[in-house]
């Protein structure tokens, strides 16, 4: 349930695809490799293609790495304008709101058919419910959260990550 | 190899312990593709945010406790899902410490078993992230591995 007080354009996103992106990266063993460096992961289901075979039939990307293949690139030749934010619909909110910052309090995710080489996603960000105004620790703010459907070509559930976030604007 | 046959409630899996540095934050800010600034820039992190420095974004969170949990499991272990709650920030300086132990084994289905892990991320003193993660894993080690499961038949999402 959400607050009543939203103004009219915030409470037309809730319960439908406000932002989608459509396809913008493709998964490649270079980046999700950088990725398991990052963490020390040393599966051999994202390293090694031999061992990957038997298992999975070929490497797959970390499923953890999945929301990595929404963010479009930072920098695109030719293309006018920034790019869509990493949770462009959680930025959206947050103008909306006028509430500057914002954490990311829980996410989960379920994770369906993992993503390969060559493979990419159509993303749904979905605005669940906002919450009331409230005085946090930070500052006053409210809380939301957006579920962020993932589908490969052909429609093919990749995984619904579903994120509660605070947004606040910092006590003086 | 880890079967849901020689695993049962309290088993606890070995320690994952990270000493954190603004490189392991960066690092995986970037890796996950997250460039949103309180996680490379320490001033506006500090300042704007009102943060004590840059914090680890929940992509790497859930990069580190993947591996603690298929670093045990083997490859055959398939996440199903993975629920994170963060408490506090992750920032450099501190000792990562990420501890997990078996909560339940369930039903078993299509030859694996869903085992449901309670996951503690520490840093330092305190603890900064709380998590739920769902692992298929193969029921014996005559099981066929929870990857062959057709995608029909993944359904991860239950209440258990």
């Amino acid at each position: 349930m959400s607050a009543m007080d939203l103004p009219p354009h915030v409470s037309d996103w809730i319960g439908k695809p406000a932002v989608v992106i459509d396809h913008v990266v493709r998964a490649e063993a270079g980046l999700w490799l950088n990725f398991c460096a990052a963490v020390g992961d040393g599966n051999p289901l994202y390293w090694n293609y031999a061992a990957a075979f038997d298992i999975t039939g070929e490497a797959i990307a970390p499923p953890a790495m999945l929301p990595a293949w929404g963010i479009d690139h930072d920098w695109a030749p030719g293309r006018a304008g920034p790019p869509l934010r990493t949770l462009e619909l959680h930025f959206r909110v947050k103008e909306a709101l006028d509430l500057p910052n914002g954490l990311v309090t829980e996410v989960e995710f379920a994770f369906h058919e993992p993503v390969r080489a060559g493979q990419s996603v159509r993303v749904e960000q979905v605005l669940r419910e906002v919450g009331p105004l409230r005085q946090t620790r930070l500052g006053p703010g409210r809380d939301w959260t957006i579920d962020v459907v993932y589908r490969k070509p052909g429609e093919a559930l990749a995984g619904v990550q579903t994120l509660k976030f605070l947004g606040y604007r910092a006590a003086a | 190899m880890i079967t849901a046959s020689n695993i049962s409630p309290g088993v606890r899996l070995p320690s994952l312990r990270v000493q954190v540095t603004a490189k392991t934050i960066i690092m995986g800010a970037a890796a996950s593709r997250d460039w949103q600034p309180q996680h490379h820039d320490s001033a506006f992190a500090r300042g704007e945010a009102g943060l004590p420095d840059v914090i680890m974004n929940n992509y790497t969170q859930a990069g580190f406790i993947s591996r603690f949990v298929t670093d045990w499991s083997g490859p055959h272990g398939r996440i199903g899902r993975l629920k994170l709650r963060m408490r506090r920030p992750i920032c450099p300086g501190v000792e990562m410490v990420v501890d997990g132990t078996v909560e339940s084994v369930l039903a078993t289905v299509n030859g694996f078993s869903w085992v449901d892990l309670a996951v503690v991320v520490g840093a330092g003193a305190e603890t900064a992230s709380l998590a739920e993660v769902r692992i298929a894993l193969p029921a014996t080690a005559q099981s066929p591995s929870p990857w062959a499961c057709p995608p029909a038949l993944w359904a991860p999402a239950f209440e258990a």
